[in-house]
C-alpha cells in the first residue's frame, strides 16, 4: 500500500476534537459519579430479604444487563421523549443510558464486594450496639470498597470506551466530532486512526494500573 | 444480691426447627454461669439471645431487672430494632473467631465502641481504650493491625474491645476454640481475671478444668432444654444425668487441678 497519510486537516479542526474530547470526558464523569453513587443503594436493594426492595432492584438490574447500550441510548433519545412529558437532548439521553448501565453493572460490584466481608464483621458490629447503617458504613463498606476499587476502574474505563455510542445520537464528543471532520476533510482513515490513539492513550495507563493493582491485592491476600 | 439476667421458658425457634426448648435461667451480678453441652444442643442460640442477636420466639428475657421487648397483642413479645440496639451495647460478647475489624489498628478496634455507638469524645474513648487494653495486657500492641497480632493476642483485643462498652454482662462464645493449645491459657486467664473482679460472665466453652475453676455454676445442655445445672463439683465430679456422664467421658482431657474433691475421693 502507498497510501499518503495526511494529518494536516485534523491539525486544523484541532478545536472541534478538543470539544469532543471535552465533552466525552463530561459524559463519562457524569454517568461515573451518578453510576456509583446510586449502584450502591442499588446493590443494598438486592440484598435485602424484602421482596419489595428486591424485585424491583433485581428486574432493573437484569434489564440493564441484558440489553446492550445503544439500544438504551436510542431508547432514551428516541422513544422516552414520545412516551413521556420530557424533551430531552443528545445529552441527557446518553448520560441516562450510560448511568443506569452503570448503576446496574456497578450494584453487582457493590452487592459482591459486601458479600465478600465476612459474616462475622456484620456480627461484631451489631454486638457492640451498632445499627444496621453503621455496620454497614464504619465496618463493612471500608473493606468491601479495597476489594471493589479494580472493578470500578474496569467499569470507568468500559464506560469511556461506551461515550462513544453516543455518536450515533449526535452528541458532540469524540466519535462524533471526528466523524465531522471526516466528513468535511475526506479522511476517514487518517482521522479514525487519531481517535483510536487518542482513546487508547486515555484507557491503557489506567487499565495497566488496575492490572497491577489487583496483582499487589492478590499478593497480600 | 442484684439480678442482672432472667431467661423465662425461652424458646427460639429456625423455621420448624426448636433449638430452645423453654429455658430457665436467673443471673444474679458477678456471677459466673459455664454453658456445657453437645454440638448443636443450643449453646450459641442461647447466647445470642441474651443479646439479642437473635430475637427470641417465645418467652421472656429480663436484662438487669427490665423485661425486654413491648407487649404486643395475646402472648406475643414484640422487638423492635430500635429498642434492640441499645441492649447489645450494654451486653459484651466475644467469638470464637475473634472478628476483630481488619482495617483498624488494634487501638481504633477498641475505640469504634465508645466513639461509634455511645458517642464519647475522642480523647476520653482513647483513654478507655488504653485503659482495657492495658487489662488484658496489650497496651503495648495499641499501633498495630490485628493480623500481625497472635489468635491469643487477637482474642484478647477482641475482649478489650467488648469491656470498652463498660458492659454489664459479658458473654463469651467458645472464646478458645479456635486457637493453638499454646495460646488458650493467656485468653483463659483473662477471662478469669474478669470473674475475679466480678463481672457477670455466661461462658460457653469446652475447657472443662478452666469451667471447673472459674464457674459459680455449670448448666449442661441437651437439646435444647437445661438437663443439669448445679455448682460445678456437682455437675463435673457426680453428674447426675446419663447425658452428662457420656458428654463428660468424652472429653477425656480433663483434668482437674488438685481440688477438695479429688482429695477426698
Ligand atoms: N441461624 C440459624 N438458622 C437455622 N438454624 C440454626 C441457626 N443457628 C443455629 N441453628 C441450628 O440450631 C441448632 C443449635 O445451634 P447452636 O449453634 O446454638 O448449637 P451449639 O450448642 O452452639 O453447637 P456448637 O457446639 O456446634 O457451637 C443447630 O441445629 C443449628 O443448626
Ligand atoms: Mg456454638
Amino acid at each position: 500500500m502507498d497510501y499518503a497519510w495526511d494529518f494536516s486537516a485534523i491539525v486544523q479542526y484541532r478545536g472541534l476534537l478538543l470539544v469532543g474530547l471535552l465533552n466525552t470526558f463530561k459524559l463519562a464523569a457524569v454517568c461515573l459519579v451518578l453510576g456509583l453513587a446510586f449502584g450502591l443503594p442499588v446493590g443494598l436493594m438486592r440484598y435485602a430479604r424484602s421482596p419489595w426492595l428486591n424485585w424491583p432492584a433485581t428486574a432493573f438490574v437484569e434489564v440493564f444487563r441484558n440489553t446492550p447500550v445503544l439500544v438504551q441510548i436510542m431508547w432514551f433519545f428516541f422513544a422516552f421523549p414520545i412516551i413521556s412529558p420530557f424533551d430531552i437532548n443528545a445529552f441527557t439521553a446518553a448520560a441516562l443510558g450510560l448511568t443506569l448501565n452503570t448503576v446496574a453493572f456497578s450494584s453487582e460490584i457493590y452487592r459482591a464486594g459486601i458479600q465478600s466481608i465476612a459474616k462475622g464483621q456484620w456480627e461484631a458490629g451489631k454486638a457492640l450496639g451498632m445499627t444496621g447503617k453503621q455496620q454497614l458504613t464504619r465496618v463493612i463498606l471500608p473493606q468491601a470498597l479495597r476489594r471493589m476499587i479494580p472493578a470500578f476502574m474496569n467499569r470507568a474505563i468500559e464506560l469511556v470506551k461506551m461515550t462513544s455510542l453516543a455518536s450515533v445520537i449526535a452528541y458532540g464528543e469524540l466519535m462524533h466530532q471526528a466523524k465531522t471532520i471526516s466528513t468535511i476533510a475526506f479522511n476517514p482513515i487518517e482521522m479514525y486512526t487519531v481517535v483510536a490513539l487518542i482513546f487508547f492513550a486515555l484507557i491503557a495507563p489506567p487499565a495497566l494500573a488496575v492490572q497491577r493493582y489487583e496483582k499487589s491485592l492478590e499478593r497480600r491476600g | 444480691m442484684t439480678e442482672m439476667l432472667r431467661l423465662e421458658g425461652l424458646v427460639k425457634r429456625f423455621d420448624d426447627l426448636e433449638v430452645l426448648k423453654g429455658i430457665d435461667l436467673t443471673v444474679q451480678k458477678g456471677e459466673t454461669i459455664v454453658l456445657l453441652g453437645a454440638s448443636g444442643s443450643g449453646k450459641s442460640t442461647l447466647l445470642r439471645c441474651v443479646n439479642f442477636m437473635e430475637v427470641p420466639s417465645g418467652g421472656r428475657v429480663h436484662l438487669m431487672g427490665e423485661p425486654v421487648g413491648r407487649d404486643g397483642r395475646g402472648a406475643a413479645i414484640s422487638y423492635s430494632e430500635r429498642d434492640l440496639v441499645p441492649i447489645r451495647a450494654r451486653v459484651g460478647m466475644v467469638f470464637q473467631h475473634f472478628n476483630l475489624f481488619p482495617h483498624m489498628t488494634v487501638l481504633q478496634n477498641v475505640m469504634e465502641g465508645p466513639r461509634t455507638v455511645l458517642g464519647l469524645p475522642r480523647s476520653e474513648c482513647e483513654a478507655r481504650a488504653r485503659k482495657y487494653l492495658d487489662k488484658v495486657g496489650l497496651g503495648w500492641k495499641a499501633d498495630a493491625w490485628p493480623s500481625h497480632l497472635s489468635g491469643g493476642q487477637q482474642q484478647r483485643v477482641a475482649i478489650a474491645r467488648a469491656l470498652a462498652m463498660e458492659p454489664e454482662i459479658m458473654l463469651f462464645d467458645e472464646a478458645t476454640s479456635a486457637l493453638d493449645p499454646e495460646l488458650v491459657g493467656e485468653v483463659l486467664d483473662t477471662i478469669k481475671e474478669l470473674a475475679d473482679e466480678g463481672m457477670t460472665l455466661l461462658i460457653v466453652t469446652h475447657e472443662l478444668g478452666f469451667a471447673y475453676t472459674v464457674a459459680d455454676r455449670v448448666l449442661f445442655l441437651s437439646a435444647g432444654r437445661i438437663l443439669e445445672e448445679g455448682r460445678p463439683e456437682e455437675v463435673l465430679l457426680a453428674p447426675r444425668e446419663e447425658q452428662t456422664q457420656s458428654f463428660l467421658r468424652g472429653h477425656g482431657r480433663f483434668r482437674l487441678p488438685e481440688t477438695p474433691a479429688q482429695e477426698q475421693a
